[in-house]
């Protein structure tokens, strides 16, 4: 099969691109950067329409993974490319015959907590201009896209090299500013990184052959949550890092990141309110639903998936 | 709207039925609304306004409210009934939204509605009334033919010794003042109920001429033999005798006006109906409690009845327990023997016929339920007796839970007699337990019989008191669960039960006639005397079984040759942390009210030298297991309670489906017992008894609602049912994953399931101290390693326990406080 993927050069966007390259697929990764999965590379934009159509010709499937993921995008750039990117995809993948699309748990986040919250579809919320980009995104590709569409939000990707939940959790601690709401104690999913891209493959594959699974939209995560606490530990354990963690009451810790996400003046702010509630509630699901119909399964889990981080910072120190 | 009258006087046509935006904000359904003519009892046709929901392919159920109210009460049963059966809610002639006509006595109202569902009902018939609406229904129901009868918080006729209503007495005194001209009556009423339904209650009775039919009502309930309608309301009672019907009683246990004495009365008059009371709902219980589901599953289950009764019972020869009491007559030396006193066999014998005697002349009959508020003592043994002579019912209820519980309990099996010391008579006038009930007692107290020695001389002129002989199926006593583990029940036990309990347990647990037996469960005391056994009761307050110490065990085993003893877990922890080395003496100790910790049973064998057991059962059977081997852990985890007690036969079900039994030795399940000495069911609760029994080869078993599997012979037992952790990989008994993990981690631990049932995580509490945290790496991993299965969250903090017998962790609450800590917040 020979599949487009936009956003090959994010972790996971590098991951299931060499997913499928490993098991005979034909792969183009397109990005503005060189992906470095040793597949063919475009390099483009996705907010060019016209540079999507062009590249994703000829391709029998698409699998969407570009999207901005900055913590504080504005509106305007989170809009063009999360939105105005995906419209291009849908596009594009009316030609192509099927479409994957990534999303994200976010966008049906309230600010509560999901305790192992069902697969019915949740309404939007989009508390934030990354979130609600991707809500109007999500709903767009599953209103418009007029081939066999899959859309997998996957929860709380991790694993080594990532830069986002790894990364910043890492460099906070080593930097003391490390905080956690209510000393972690909020029951959270996480999907390692492995598990993630494999259940993208197989949301692509779904495309082709389920009808349960085309249309709708796919919560995935690794169905063995912990508390924040643990995954914490366990990260900086990883890391070789003491975890000295300092605990902030959790409506302290939403108001302080409602102040500082709206004031920080750097680019990356030490917390935003979004994080911080993101963080401080219930995240897991009820993935029996899901695992039957996507036929998929994590096969690494998070306590190898914590072995391989270990083994992992340990060759990078 | 326009009920007022204008300045003029002229009164302004009222509106005859409620708008649809009034109907929709009262949750009823605009199209139900609808009117209908009818043949007047004055021989002119009358307007009613009802409630039709519509064809319904079941039959029919006609509801007929009290006064004051309207159809709008039955809003339960037409949402949840319909479109099964059609459901119509009628308002009566002057009530209502119906027209305002001439007074109606209760003869007229009866006779309207019986041509009410001639003219409009055809297929089966279901009369449903509340309040006053009651004897309407049951008066039609004579001329009517039913299917079936639901009536709710109503009454055919003041059972003896209640004194009328204080509220309709008061409402009668004025009348007119009360009830038309100022809504007094209406809006005390509607404020028996919750907020929300007092504009609908309130509605159709704005202004004092739409009210003239609720005065008229009152005025018409016959409080003396000379009012007009008294004759139609023994009609309508007469009528009630004679029912055969399938009957229900819904109750509002919290009705100042219809307590639980009317319930009673409703009971005698129709032995065969079923009750559903609830306990905190009141006068308006059709509002105050979901009524529709119980309505519907009761309609569905009409025509299929439980199993025959227990066929053991005719096959030997019944000796009830009071006959075995008579063998030891003449005997001079202790039936009982504690710090009130001494009591022997010959004593207990004529006092308590003398008390029987007493209460048979006060008016006690046989089948009458009696409060016996006595401590455990020489009081206690002669009331039970003395009871039961009379062929009445004792009603135990257990102190130890809180004068609140206590009398929530009572006013619920609402006794016709309370026997009592003047101090707990007090308490139980003072606080109501009884309404209307006759008072006996050991000593004096205002108005109540005495049945202490010295007056029941006055007796010896009058003729000898013959005591009835019970028949097995008699009702013995009732008794209640613990409420430990969820609403405590009441539970009712025949005489053959008794019987077999007796001829099981001595046996069993090596009670034999003549040695001596102590306890530190108040109600085991009435175990001894049919046993023929000396009771020793240790001198502590029963109820609170902490109290009981070494010291207090070593005294009573000092005034007897005590041979067996049955402890509670708390007192064996108790007696153990007194002990310091001493021993005491005993052949055979009974450690109940599982489960029972394995250094608590070495702890006791060492203190007392003697064979300890555990044997598993409960307040609705008991026992079920001999408590052999109990330091046994099974091959899925769990405690051994030790082998079924021959003649009782154990099923293990699949988890939620009774109907299906495991033939394999592999897996576990629900627990479900046939005994010969089980209980009969469970009192004034239709549902609970419903979902109790499960028939199985023609026997009905009692799901007992533990799980637990057989492994040798052993039944192993695993925790409550309700405690089952229910993951997306499959159900996890608790008890299965405690044991491992306490013994990893060196503490007592409490496995609970997060999160909606099929998809839930395991979650393991250690004890700790204070508020749950997250647990140390080093317990978690322990924790992780012990346990075969994924633990989501290892925390630790202090583990609530039950008020009983403060052994059994309150798993419900704990999910509970698991389930908030890991949300986060």
């Amino acid at each position: 099969m020979k599949v487009f993927l936009t956003g090959g050069s994010s972790l996971l966007g590098r991951t299931v691109a060499e997913q499928l390259a490993a098991r005979g697929d034909q792969v183009t990764c397109f990005q503005r950067s060189p992906s470095g999965t040793g597949t063919t590379d475009v390099l483009g934009d996705v907010r060019d329409a016209a540079a999507v159509l062009r590249a994703a010709e000829g391709h029998d499937a698409i699998v969407h993974l570009a999207a901005l993921v900055a913590p504080r995008p504005t509106w305007e750039e989170a809009y063009q490319v999360n939105v105005v990117g995906t419209q291009h995809v849908v596009t594009a993948a009316a030609r192509c015959g099927r479409l994957l699309h990534v999303s994200s748990p976010s966008v049906a986040f309230d600010g509560g907590p999901a305790v192992g919250a069902g697969t019915e579809p949740a309404r939007y919320r989009g508390r934030d201009a990354y979130a609600r980009s991707k809500a109007v995104a999500e709903r767009y590709v599953l209103e418009h896209a007029v081939v066999p569409t899959v859309v997998i939000r996957p929860h709380l990707v991790w694993g080594p090299g990532d830069t986002q939940l790894v990364g910043r959790i890492v460099d906070r601690a080593r930097q003391g500013r490390l905080v956690l709401p209510d000393h972690g104690r909020a029951l959270v999913d996480t999907t390692y990184i492995d598990d993630a891209a494999a259940s993208i493959v197989a949301g692509l594959d779904r495309t082709g052959d389920s009808d349960e699974a085309v249309g709708a939209a796919w919560v995935v995560s690794g169905g063995d949550p912990r508390t924040l606490a643990e995954l914490v530990e366990g990260i900086l354990a990883a890391a070789g890092i003491d975890p000295v963690v300092r605990s902030v009451p959790a409506p302290l810790l939403g108001v302080a990141g409602r102040l500082v996400g709206t004031f920080w003046p750097g680019d990356e702010p030490p917390l935003t309110h979004f994080a911080a509630r993101q963080l401080a509630v219930a995240h897991w699901f009820d993935q029996t639903h899901t695992r039957r119909v996507l036929q998929w399964q994590p096969k690494v889990g998070i306590d190898r998936g914590m072995d391989e981080l270990g083994r992992w910072f340990a060759s990078h120190r | 709207m326009a009920t007022a009258p204008t300045s003029a006087g002229q009164p302004v046509p009222i509106p005859l039925s409620p708008s649809a935006a009034q109907l929709s904000s009262w949750g009823l359904d605009p199209s139900w609304s609808r009117r209908v003519l009818i043949d007047g009892s004055d021989g002119r046709p009358v307007d009613w306004h009802v409630l039709d929901t519509g064809p319904g392919p079941a039959g029919t159920i006609v509801c007929v409210h009290g006064n004051p109210s309207w159809g709008y009460i039955w809003r339960d049963l037409l949402t949840t009934l319909a479109p099964a059966w059609r459901v119509i809610a009628i308002d009566q002639t002057g009530m209502g939204w119906s027209e305002r006509g001439r007074p109606r006595r209760l003869a007229d109202r009866v006779a309207e509605l019986v041509s009410f569902c001639r003219q409009e009902i055809t297929g089966p018939l279901v009369l449903a009334a509340h309040d006053w609406g009651g004897p309407v229904a049951v008066g039609a129901s004579g001329s009517l033919d039913v299917e079936a009868l639901i009536l709710a918080n109503t009454a055919v006729a003041k059972p003896g010794g209640v004194a009328v209503p204080p509220l309709i007495k008061a409402a009668r005194g004025l009348v007119d003042l009360s009830c038309r001209r100022t809504p007094a009556f209406v809006a005390g009423t509607a404020r028996m109920t919750d907020r929300v339904h007092r504009d609908a209650l309130q509605a159709p009775y704005r202004g004092a001429d739409r009210r003239e039919a609720v005065r008229d009502f009152v005025a018409d309930i016959p409080v003396i033999a000379s009012d007009p309608s008294d004759q139609a309301l023994r009609e309508c009672a007469a009528v009630l005798d004679t029912h055969d019907r399938p009957t229900l009683l819904l109750w509002g246990g919290r009705d100042p006006v219809f307590h639980d004495r009317f319930l009673a009365d409703l009971r005698a008059r129709v032995p065969h109906a079923d009750v559903e009371r609830f306990a905190d709902a009141a006068h308006l219980v059709t509002l105050d409690a979901p009524v529709g589901p119980v309505v519907a599953r009761w309609l569905d289950g009409l025509g299929t009845r439980r199993p025959a009764p227990v066929p053991e019972l005719g096959t030997t020869p019944f000796e009830s327990v009071l006959a075995s009491l008579g063998v030891r007559s003449n005997d001079h030396s202790p039936a009982y023997d504690g710090p009130d006193g001494v009591l022997s066999w010959a004593d207990l014998e004529s006092r308590s016929s003398l008390a029987a005697h007493a209460l048979h002349r006060g008016g006690l009959r046989p089948g009458d339920r009696v409060s016996v508020l006595v401590p455990p003592s020489c009081e206690l043994l002669i009331a039970a007796a003395a009871v039961w002579k009379v062929g009445a019912v004792p009603v135990v209820a257990d102190a130890s839970a809180g004068v609140r519980q206590l009398r929530r309990l009572i006013r619920a099996a609402a006794p016709a007699w309370t026997i009592g010391t003047p101090g707990t008579l007090a308490l139980a006038t003072a606080l109501r337990f009884a309404p209307g009930s006759s008072r006996a007692v050991f000593g004096t107290f205002p108005g109540a019989v005495d049945l202490s020695a010295a007056r029941s001389d006055a007796l010896a002129g009058s003729a000898p008191f013959v005591p009835i002989e019970a028949a097995a199926a008699d009702v013995a006593a009732i008794v209640h669960t613990s409420g430990a583990t969820g609403p405590a029940k009441a539970v009712r036990y025949t005489h053959g039960a008794l019987a077999a309990q007796r001829d099981v347990v001595g046996p069993l647990f090596g009670m034999h006639p003549g040695d001596a037996f102590t306890t530190s469960f108040g109600p085991f005391m009435l175990l001894a005397p049919s046993l023929q056994m000396t009771c020793v009761r240790p001198d502590f307050d029963v109820d609170k079984p902490s109290l009981l110490g070494f010291d207090e065990l070593a005294a009573a085993l000092a005034k007897a040759h005590v041979t067996v003893a049955w402890l509670s877990p708390a007192s064996a922890r108790s007696i153990l942390d007194s002990a310091r080395g001493r021993s005491a003496p005993i052949d055979l100790v009974m450690l109940a009210g599982a489960p029972i910790p394995v250094d608590m049973v070495e702890g006791i064998r060492a203190v007392t030298g003697g064979d300890v057991r555990t044997p598993y059962g409960m307040t609705e059977c008991l026992p079920v297991t001999d408590g052999t081997a109990p330091d046994r852990v099974g091959r899925l985890g769990g405690n051994s309670t030790g082998r079924p007690v021959p003649g009782c036969s154990i099923l293990i079900t699949a988890l939620d489906d009774p109907a299906t039994p495991r033939h394999d030795d592999t897996g576990w399940g629900e627990i479900l017992l046939h005994a010969p000495w089980m209980f009969d069911g469970y009192e004034a609760a239709w549902t609970a008894d419903a979902d109790t029994w499960a028939e199985h080869g023609g026997v009905r078993y009692h799901r007992t609602g533990d799980v637990g599997y057989v492994e040798d012979g052993l039944l192993m037992h695993l925790g409550r049912r309700r405690h089952v952790i229910a993951t997306a990989e499959g159900p996890l008994a608790s008890v299965a994953i405690e044991g491992p993990v306490a013994a990893a981690t060196g503490r007592t631990a409490a496995a609970v399931g997060v999160g909606p049932t099929g998809t839930q995580v395991l979650c393991v509490v250690v004890e700790g101290t204070g508020d749950l945290r997250v647990a140390s790496i080093t317990v978690r991993n322990a924790a992780r390693e012990a346990c075969p299965h994924r633990i989501a969250a290892v925390l630790e903090g202090r583990l609530p326990v039950d008020r009983r017998h403060q052994s059994k962790i309150d798993r419900t609450a704990l999910a509970a406080d698991v389930t908030d800590f890991l949300a986060g917040r």
